[in-house]
């Protein structure tokens, strides 16, 4: 292949490859998260949900792009052999190319920023001055969940529907990562320390709180059961609980 | 020059060398094991045996003796002795330590030359790799299904933590150490590398850090996942000693390797070799070594007050004593995330290396190849943090910190554009350094794009430590680093041995490889978002498919990885022939002899333009 022919070689299959290739990163965005991922029992992970769809949405024209370009060159400009090929044509710039390249990846980076932040903010809103407290204590490797105000004490997360949990975490021995795997939520429960997060769980049913710490011999086994249950459900499951001395 | 000198050499071989003729990689073994055993008596006689600490106190000593040992047995010790005395080498001395007529023991050896400590540095990768490996192949193996089955959970809890630290190991030298080596200073048209001792230093010291680690799975192994952070450090038993020890002298080597690095490419370059006209592979290696000399000695410091707590009950990381987990967190990321870049920053390089020779056109935009690279190194150490997004620490600065994460992805993306600006209607020569340097960009690009996620804070709540993280690194650390490295071995593998690597076992490896890869760690993306986390020994059945799926996926690999080893191995002897520029290139480690002399050029050459014009005759005499 002479550069002449390089140079009337047609983007147009690129372009088509290009397109094609998008529109399967666009589908898989539309479908692999919320298909693959738990179902959403919270705004938090509603939330979540939504950002891995618009970014892997976002993403796919930029990959498709590359994969594209990368078969499109396997496919006009390889040789084999084991005569090198003659020297091609040296391109050493081409500021514009540089900088359309620069421009776009800004631009894009700036609207992960924005929508980043724009999430972030919403992650952490307090939706309401008066939420349930639930201290969350990890050990080696069990979860207790005490009810402030009761002297309740369970191994199973009971949480009232629409209502805004603050969970006060923290760890009788080792770190620990309180993951509620439904509600998008996690943080560390460390030693000596109390970190919080909140949520709102939105749906009714059980979930599953998993250690997302390494915390030594039976981490693969920390896990708790949780159900959400209604307002009334829970008031009474609280009352008929044995209460701790 | 260089004839006229290797004249004398032969005249004076009787008399060169002194102590170094009797030192060798077994004396260095059996000093370890003699000091060791000294440390050991004199430790359990001075300490206190009631104390709470007095295991570890004589283990820590115990290895301490190993590691002193081991140099004086190498005989790293020797110039520094030899210069108090005043009695500094003399032309005869060097001679014998750059090797000069020492046929294959010269690789046993603490060998100055740069050629031998980068063939050293071959050995000790593919070491690491397989024990790395094999490892993978036994945590995989007990995740075929759910439950406990092959492995008890304290055996696989040992078995990540030494993969993860063992595979960091092989990656941060994988390319850097053998060609930031072997070929660097003769691309830039130097004899050596600056300083040859601290090379063959820097080398030994990361033999006698590695062995250790074999010590540490001896006595009971870490079970904590390889960043061992406190406080459950506390619950490990000796093991734990031993791998600080592994990590501080690791340290060591990564900076005196660093130094030199650093140093050769900016005092070493022929006449005319500008910084511009360098090939491209040195900024990599140079912008690696400047980043490993930011990170390591965080990493040497944390393990350094780790021993402290451990040995002399100070409190720097326990939370009660003044302490926190949370300082030991933060100063371990700010290693951990450079040394990110320290990995792949060499793949990279070399994947625009081979671009450029095998496309039979210049690097496209070099400058934006450089100031990606430089870049990409300067922002990486502004984003630590992003590990500890979910750790409850300093929330107000989650916002800052993705900002600083997802403003990699702009350096990051213009390498795909440098790569494929290179590549674009280049006349690419399909040999088996490009097709594995075209895996590179596949899965590098899927790794990149995962990273992205993670940044984002929201999503990083739900997928921090799952299997999608674990899946997200491994396209980073095997899709790409593991591709650019083979891609390098590839290259320069000629220039090693005057032998091709065998294009065809090369190429059924690369299949192997790149579809093991693919099967594998795209099932574990879906594992990650299923919810499935990481580090356990068994999970629930929702994640049964995934998993069964990785880890048919994983004896892919493994059986590419045995394919490359036998194409390794076969070539190394009996490869095809290649002569001296097999890839018909410009640069200078092709324009020297196969295998190239000691102190590489005759004449010293003149650089009036960059290696990149290719011409017709390319081949110059
Ligand atoms: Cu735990
Ligand atoms: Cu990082």
């Amino acid at each position: 292949m002479t550069d002449s022919d390089n140079d009337k070689t047609s983007l147009k299959s690129f372009f088509w490859l290009w397109g094609i290739l998008t529109i399967v990163g666009v589908v898989l965005g539309l479908y692999g998260p919320s298909h693959l991922m738990p179902k959403s029992m919270s705004p938090n992970m509603h939330l979540t949900i939504l950002t891995m769809v618009i970014f892997t949405v976002a993403a796919a024209p930029v990959a498709a792009g590359v994969y594209a370009a990368t078969i499109y060159v396997l496919r006009n400009w390889t040789h084999k052999g084991d005569e090198p090929p003659p020297p091609a044509k040296p391109v050493r710039e081409n500021g514009i190319i540089v900088a359309t390249w620069v421009s776009i990846s800004v631009l894009l980076t700036l609207f992960l920023l924005i929508w980043g932040l724009g999430a972030l903010a919403e992650d952490n809103a307090s939706a309401s001055s008066n939420p349930l407290i639930v201290n969350v204590i990890a050990q080696q490797w069990v979860w207790t969940f005490q009810y402030p105000g009761t002297h309740v004490e369970s191994n199973s997360l009971y949480l009232p529907e629409g209502r805004e949990v603050e969970f006060h975490v923290s760890s009788d021995d080792v770190t620990h990562g309180f993951w509620i795997v439904q509600m998008g939520v996690q943080v560390d429960a460390n030693p000596g320390v109390i970190t919080t997060i909140h949520t709102t769980p939105n749906v009714l049913g059980t979930f599953d709180v998993r250690c997302e710490q390494f915390c030594g011999l039976n981490h693969a086994f920390m896990d708790a059961l949780g159900d959400v249950v209604t307002p009334q459900q829970f008031s009474t499951w609280l009352a008929a609980q044995p209460q701790r001395t | 020059m260089t004839t006229t000198l290797e004249h004398t050499a032969v005249a004076e071989e009787s008399q060169g060398g002194g102590l170094a003729r009797y030192q060798n990689a077994g004396t260095a073994v059996a000093g370890g094991v003699l000091f060791a055993f000294l440390f050991w008596l004199i430790a359990r006689k001075t300490m206190d045996p009631t104390g709470e600490a007095f295991n570890d106190q004589v283990t820590t000593i115990l290895g301490c003796g190993w590691i002193i040992g081991f140099w004086f047995g190498i005989g790293a010790f020797n110039g520094p002795m030899r210069w108090l005395l005043g009695r500094d080498h003399s032309r005869a001395d060097d001679l014998y330590y750059a090797g000069h007529n020492q046929g294959r023991a010269r690789y046993w050896k603490y060998t100055t030359d740069h050629k031998v400590v980068g063939v050293q540095y071959i050995i000790v990768t593919m070491g690491l790799l397989g024990v790395g490996g094999l490892l993978a192949m036994a945590i995989r193996t007990e995740l075929i299904m759910p439950g406990n089955h092959f492995v008890n959970q304290q055996v696989y809890n040992a078995f990540i933590s030494l993969h993860g630290m063992i595979m960091i190991l092989a990656l941060i030298v994988a390319i850097a150490g053998p060609w930031a080596n072997f070929v660097m200073p003769i691309m830039i048209g130097a004899r050596d590398m600056a300083f040859p001792r601290l090379n063959a230093l820097s080398l030994w010291t990361l033999v006698s850090a590695a062995s250790l680690l074999v010590a540490v799975a001896a006595v009971g192994g870490l079970t904590m996942g390889w960043v061992v952070l406190a406080p459950i450090t506390d619950q490990n038993g000796v093991g734990m000693d031993l791998f600080a020890l592994t990590i501080v002298v690791f340290a060591v080597s990564s900076t005196v390797g660093g130094v030199n690095v650093v140093c050769t490419i900016l005092t070493m370059r022929t006449k005319g070799m500008t910084l511009e006209r360098v090939p491209i592979f040195v900024w990599g290696a140079i912008t690696t070594s400047a980043l490993a000399l930011y990170a390591f000695p965080f990493f040497f410091l944390v393990e350094v007050l780790q021993l402290l707590d451990r040995n002399v009950a100070t409190s720097f990381f326990v939370s009660g004593g003044g302490g926190t987990g949370w300082l030991q967190a933060n100063l371990f990321w700010l290693m951990g995330h450079p040394e990110v870049y320290v990995i792949l920053t060499p793949a990279v390089a070399a994947c625009f290396e081979i671009a450029a020779v095998m496309a039979r056109k210049p690097v496209f935009s070099y400058r934006t190849a450089v100031a990606a690279m430089v870049g990409l190194s300067g922002l990486s150490i502004l984003v630590w943090a992003h590990h500890m997004f979910t750790s409850g620490w300093a929330p107000t600065l989650g916002g800052p910190f993705m900002v600083t994460t997802e403003i990699i992805s702009i350096p990051t993306g213009l390498f795909f554009l440098v790569l494929i600006g290179t590549l674009w209607r280049g006349h690419i020569w399909m040999k088996l350094p490009t097709i594995w340097m075209f895996g590179f960009i596949a899965n590098f690009i899927i790794g990149g794009i995962t990273g992205i996620y993670l940044s984002d804070i929201p999503i990083d709540n739900q997928l921090h430590g799952t299997m999608f993280v674990t899946a997200h690194f491994h396209y980073i650390f095997v899709g790409s680093v593991l591709f650019g490295a083979v891609a390098a071995l590839a290259f320069w593998f000629p220039k090693v041995t005057g032998r091709f690597l065998d294009e065809f076992l090369g190429r059924i490896s690369f299949w192997l490889v790149f579809i093991g890869v693919q099967v594998t760690f795209l099932a574990m993306f879906a594992s990650g978002l299923k919810g499935m986390p990481r580090r356990v020994s068994s999970y629930s059945v929702i994640f049964d498919h995934t998993n069964l799926i990785t880890t048919i996926g994983a004896y892919i690999i493994m059986s590419g990885m045995l394919v490359l080893l036998g194409a390794i191995i076969k070539s190394w002897g009996h490869g095809e022939p290649s002569g001296p520029n097999p890839w018909h290139a410009n640069s200078l480690e092709w324009m020297v002899p196969t295998p190239p002399p000691l102190e590489n050029f005759d004449v010293m050459p003149v650089i009036t333009e960059d290696p990149y014009n290719f011409r017709e005759e390319m081949v110059r005499s």
